[in-house]
């Protein structure tokens, strides 16, 4: 199915003021300057999906029922920053958000600090010259901030969720400006993330709905269980959504070294994910008497305060890819809870 | 110059509201908890003011995870069992 083409403004003097200052009085954009999407702009954007419908529906976005064509993807790509070269990754990455295991609505429109981060896998990470490797998180290169950025102008302008009215989130978070970020697959020594979870494409995209980054630093060990305990220590804090949500995923984004650390040991990602599983645990009393309102698992309900029950239910929540460059630091991004990462292949 | 405006067209609501009623009195009334501090509080209380007011009869209540649309189970079984469902509360 697809749709007219998008009804189109006069700028009458043409100057950046006066573009920025409309984009103000109407609610658009994310606050930071924007580049002009004008015709010659967006259908240069499109140039790469040639051969298909710019209007084809993509996405339909809650709250607003905001339906994401080609062509509108590409208009908010274009006031990104974003270059051709990016648009089937983000495109990709509204088909993932699109997924009913996301509820995207309540991503949207939750108190939570949440945002969708963007991985992107495989070949299209090249081609799109991604960041993978030192501060692959940010700031400096172009692909990550310009995809992540229209990932976020996206859900502002087609979903709606817009700070006050679609999102009700209570301090936001400087990960709804931009949340992208490329795994290093040649220094990943389990093979690419994607793959793992049963994509068989030479590139792909994952969204994960979760908090900003939690730091983890370990500069000294040279054994798994010393580094991971450190990760399952920032897994384990009552502030996050999966102290009370059992269902919540953690991702847990490995520096190079800290991942060279635990495949030279011989430790798969499950082992790793087992291992930290084990080890974010927590005493059921003391959940209780932090959390008035939990979801659990049904067997949760049945431990007693004296038990110690793990912050998520099973170890396939725990999900570990590689990302970053030289150092001894990774990171664990928890989820919002009520949501499921996803991943899928790129697709024009 | 001319630019495209950046958020498009929008599909059709997935849910709509039912018309208003023109009178509560006599009619029964459930209560959708979604489960967030307090929402209990708030809909309990609002019910027996309006039961109060104007003659509502309070029946069931169902509760639902408030990051979750209601199960259909639950609303086919407010739909069986009242006229009118008071719901709605955040943190």
């Amino acid at each position: 199915m697809s749709l007219d083409t998008p009804e189109m403004l006069e700028i009458p003097d043409g100057t950046e003021n006066e573009l920025h200052e409309l984009f103000h009085q109407r609610g658009w954009g994310d606050g930071l300057p924007i580049i002009a999407p004008t015709r010659n702009r967006v259908e240069e954007m499109l140039s790469i999906s040639e051969g298909l419908d710019p209007d084809e529906i993509i996405a339909t976005l809650p709250p607003r029922s905001g339906i994401a064509t080609r062509r509108m993807i590409a208009i908010n790509a274009v006031m990104a920053g974003c270059k051709p070269e990016h648009l089937p990754v983000l495109v990709s990455a509204l088909r993932a958000l699109n997924s009913p295991e996301v509820n995207l609505r309540g991503v949207n429109a939750t108190t939570h600090c949440v945002a969708p981060l963007l991985i992107v896998h495989g070949k299209a990470a090249k081609d799109g010259h991604y960041n993978s490797g030192l501060g692959a998180f940010g700031p400096g290169n172009v692909a990550n901030a310009a995809t992540g950025r229209a990932v976020r102008l996206i859900l502002h302008h087609v979903a709606g969720a817009s700070p006050g009215i679609g999102d009700a989130s209570t301090q936001g978070s400087p990960a709804k400006y931009s949340y992208c970020v490329a795994e290093n697959l040649d220094s990943s020594p389990w093979g690419g993330y994607a793959r793992s979870e049963g994509i068989d494409a030479e590139s792909a995209v994952t969204i994960h709905c979760g908090e900003a980054p939690h730091n983890v630093h370990d500069m000294e060990s040279s054994e798994p269980s010393r580094i991971l305990d450190k990760v399952a220590s920032a897994m384990t804090s009552w502030g996050q959504n999966n102290a009370p949500i059992s269902q919540g995923e953690y991702f847990i984004a490995l520096c190079p070294e800290h991942a060279a650390t635990c495949a030279s040991n011989g430790w798969s990602r499950s082992d790793i994910a087992s291992y930290v599983f084990n080890k974010a645990i927590v005493n059921v009393g003391e959940a209780r008497k932090a959390f008035e309102l939990r979801a659990w698992a049904p067997w949760q309900h049945a431990l007693k305060d004296s038990d110690t029950m793990p912050m998520t239910e099973k170890p396939e929540n725990i999900k570990i890819f590689v990302t970053g460059g030289a150092g001894k630091h990774s990171c664990v991004i928890p989820s919002w809870g009520m949501t499921k990462s996803v991943t899928v292949p790129v697709a024009p | 110059m001319e630019i495209y405006t950046p958020n498009g067209n929008t599909g059709e609501p997935e849910r709509s509201l039912s018309p208003p009623l023109p009178l509560l009195t006599g009619l029964s009334l459930g209560i959708l908890d979604n489960t967030k501090p307090n929402a209990g509080v708030l809909l309990d209380r609002l019910a027996d003011r309006l039961s109060d007011r104007v003659g509502l009869k309070i029946g069931l209540t169902e509760t639902k995870n408030a990051a979750l649309a209601a199960p259909t189970e639950v609303l086919n079984t407010l739909s069986k069992e009242v006229q009118v469902v008071l719901t709605g509360s955040a943190d």
